[in-house]
């Protein structure tokens, strides 16, 4: 495929000095969530395979098939080198608690023969399994877990998941958003660019920057840039003729266009989008990225939900974000669209745009 | 002066109220747009927007039409209000700030976020939208602390609610010819 012509300098930053990192869900980011429980020693290794089978009737741990029942004590002094969930401490008898407790008030009224097991102790146990590697071995300090790890994820977390090769042409598309956003600027908008990207065909299929003063509320740089999309299709609402950094660009969807074209890696993503490549018609946003210079409002994330954006890169936060600030509509559960948002991408020439503008181009 | 202004308004935006009979009239021209809309092979949500008894704006969905995903009723009728507004010379705003917009179903996500930021003070609506239900069904824009993200609104629902769900059925029991296919969904 040949290259699209720019005019763009891409030397203006190096993209080592950015990293892009995922803007994961609660449930993937949050600190594990824990609840108590009562273990206990093995005290005589003989009997674990049937204390085992036993807890798993008489206290069974439903929702918690995370948990490793047995652990195995790492200090490899200790005398007795197993330790055994027995339960929950909410499925455990009301105990008095002036006494020490004894293994055996955990009997179950006799159900559970506790030959073989120590006094019990509580432990805090993580209550879900861990999505990510931090959850994991943060989970693990507690109590040992299984978990199916998403390499994708970890090594996304690491901020590591795109190639140099990926991340110059990210960087060309931010750049995109970022003089889309400085043209704005000029004409008076406030400080917003975005871009949308066809990542098979490697184009740039609409620019557009905040239209906002003394036009329409609305038109902000990502609803611009939706229409401008739209308009590119043959339909669209409105023009930006008056705004010649708003431009949109026809898709291709010859076949020809996708071979060579390296598809950028994505982890876990829901995308739905190959079915209206197969039919060779482009549908709205289906299968096209998204930069933004920085984190969208609710009004617009919602929009790109609605458009069936396939990935949104954004360069910083903003106050009411509605991806990973205030909401993360991109991960809301009981939408029928989810998908991956990065934020970071040219973080500091985004952050830039926050800045008043250099007076010598106020004045010109 | 400036703290005065600022609660005479707040006193205004909540005392809005409109009578009950006017309710009906406006919503049963809100479900005539939807109805248009639902003949027209679009998500039949019909809406207007009202002024000291004058309708600014009127609008039904238009998504297929335009290709455009966010082209919502609500966003059709803003549309013309300000249009209406930029003809008298009319700031947006205070026009916006005494406007009621009467929907047959309740504004998605990206709605409600359009009438905080245009200062629209309350919403009527038909049936709740457990799909992209903005006003309380998947997410609650109109009361969220969003500093940045206009004015919060009041929301009154429930005229003609089941009317408004019995037109969305009839829709989804068509096939959306414009819809791609969808695949199996991988979990």
């Amino acid at each position: 495929m040949e290259p699209q012509p720019k005019r763009r300098k891409e030397s203006e930053c190096d993209f080592d000095s950015w990293v892009a990192y995922p803007v994961l869900s609660n449930e993937q980011s949050q600190d594990t969530e824990l609840i108590e429980a009562f273990a206990a020693p093995i005290i005589n290794k003989k009997e674990t395979s049937r204390l085992i089978k036993e807890l798993a009737k008489v206290y069974p741990l439903p929702g918690l098939l995370h948990i490793k029942r047995v652990r195995s004590c790492k200090d490899k002094g200790s005398p007795h080198p197993l330790e055994v969930i027995v339960c929950l401490a909410s499925d455990a008898p009301v105990i008095d608690h002036s006494k020490d407790m004894h293994i055996s008030d955990l009997s179950s009224s006799g159900r559970l023969n506790c030959e073989g097991l120590g006094d019990p102790f509580l432990v805090k146990i993580p209550a879900c399994p861990p999505l990510t590697r931090p959850q994991f071995e943060q989970a693990s300090k507690h109590w040992p877990t299984s978990f199916h790890e998403d390499k994708q994820v970890t090594v996304a977390l690491k901020g590591q998941l795109f190639t140099s090769s990926q991340k110059a042409k990210m960087q060309e598309y931010m750049m995109a958003a970022v003089a889309a956003a400085r043209a704005g600027q000029q004409s008076g908008m406030e400080a917003v660019g975005a871009a949308v990207v066809d990542p098979e065909a490697e184009r740039i299929l609409a620019v557009g920057h905040d239209c906002r003063k003394g036009g329409h509320p609305l038109h902000h740089a990502i609803m611009v840039c939706i229409d401008l999309v739209a308009r590119g299709q043959g339909g669209g609402a409105y023009t930006y003729d008056k705004y010649p950094a708003c431009q949109s660009v026809l898709p291709y969807s010859s076949p020809s266009q996708k071979q060579g074209a390296s598809t950028m890696t994505t982890c876990g993503v829901v995308q739905d989008g190959d079915s209206a490549e197969e039919s060779g018609q482009p549908y709205i946003c289906t299968g096209y990225d998204l930069y933004v210079t920085r984190e969208p409002c609710v009004m617009c994330a919602m929009a790109l939900v609605h458009s069936r954006i396939g990935r949104v890169f954004y360069g910083t936060a903003s106050t009411d974000g509605a991806f990973g600030t205030k909401y993360k509509i991109h991960a809301q559960k009981d939408l029928n669209h989810r998908f991956e948002v990065f934020k970071g991408v040219l973080g500091q020439q985004c952050e830039d745009l926050n800045r008043p503008v250099p007076y010598i181009k106020m004045n010109s | 002066m400036g703290t005065e202004n600022v609660g005479n308004d707040v006193v205004s935006r909540e005392n809005f109220q409109p009578c009950a009979e006017d309710i009906q009239r406006w919503m049963a021209n809100a479900f005539d747009m939807a109805k248009d809309a639902l003949e027209n092979g679009e998500v039949p949500v019909g809406c207007l927007m009202v002024y000291n008894n004058e309708i600014l704006g009127k609008g039904r969905n238009e998504v297929n039409e335009t290709k455009n995903a966010t082209r919502h009723a609500e966003m059709v009728a803003l549309d013309q209000v300000l249009e209406w507004c930029r003809h008298r010379d009319l700031d947006p705003r205070t026009v916006c700030e005494r406007t009621v917009l009467y929907v047959t179903v309740e504004p998605c996500i990206m709605c409600a976020g359009a009438l905080r930021l245009t200062n629209i003070p309350l919403v009527v609506y038909g049936c709740n939208n457990d799909r992209f239900g903005g006003c309380g069904s998947v997410l609650d824009i109109p009361s969220a602390d969003l500093p940045h993200t206009g004015s919060s609104f009041k929301c009154i629902s429930g005229f003609r609610g089941e009317e408004a769900v019995e037109m969305l059925k009839t829709f989804y029991k068509q096939e959306n010819p414009n819809a791609p296919k969808p695949k199996t969904r991988k979990e």
